[in-house]
């Protein structure tokens, strides 16, 4: 039955896009509130508001319930959000290359004929 | 006579440099500060991921083993799943991409990823 076939399919799609979306709401729900003892509980009342529209089974009503969710998600982004160093955007990317392979270090330091 | 003066000084102060292959001679403190090839063992990486999961407050410690499966074996829903592998990154300092991190669903996947990651610390 292709029927059931792309409803699950599409089931499917909708959870991968609140599990990102909640991932990404979390991250910069922890760039906004820096300190641990803010973040859990605004963490907390993030999950709430998953938790509330968990038993909703309409498919379209879902589509634009996330699509809310990722209006405001993008509405709410901090500007300078915490990237770890060495990632793309972080403080330590490509600070400092590894050499091209073919360069080395000719140790004869004194021992040079000029 | 400069430059026989400094050719002078330079054969008094010259150290002896062994040809021999130079992996034998390099001192291991030379690159102490270094952490380009550190890398995690695999036992502390079970141990840490372990410890992450047994202090989620929903989970149940006795039941974690390295081969648990969040959502079937420990009854845990996909946005708990969202927020164990959040707190793994922040654990190692990883930063996993959103696709990748849709695929961690159990320990060992967990345990796999993370040991196997070149900048986990």
């Amino acid at each position: 039955m292709s029927g059931a076939a792309s409803y699950l399919a599409r089931r499917a799609v909708q959870k991968e896009r609140v599990r990102i979306l909640y991932r990404r709401a979390l991250k910069d729900t922890l760039n906004w509130a820096v300190h641990r003892h803010l973040f859990y509980p605004d963490a907390d009342a993030l999950r709430e508001r998953f938790d509330a529209n968990k038993n909703v089974e309409d498919i379209e009503t879902i589509d634009r319930m996330i699509a809310d969710g990722e209006a405001q998600y993008n509405k709410w982004r901090h500007p300078d959000p915490y990237i770890v160093p060495w990632a793309p955007g972080g403080s330590k990317f490509t600070r400092n290359p590894t050499p091209p392979s073919g360069i080395e270090i000719v140790y004869d330091y004194g021992r040079e004929d000029h | 006579m400069a430059s026989a003066l400094r050719a002078a000084i330079l054969g008094h102060i010259r150290v002896p440099v062994v040809a021999n292959g130079s992996k034998l001679l390099t001192p291991l403190w030379i690159r102490s500060m270094s952490s380009h090839d550190d890398h995690l063992e695999k036992t502390q990486v079970i141990d840490r991921i372990l410890d992450i999961v047994k202090s989620f407050p929903k989970v149940d410690p006795s039941k974690v083993t390295p081969e648990v499966h969040f959502q079937k074996d420990l009854g845990l829903d996909s946005l708990d799943n969202v927020e164990i592998i959040m707190a793994i990154e922040e654990e190692f300092k990883l930063e996993i991409p959103d696709k990748e991190a849709d695929k961690i669903d159990s320990c060992a996947l967990a345990i796999e990823y993370v040991y196997n990651h070149p900048m986990a610390s």
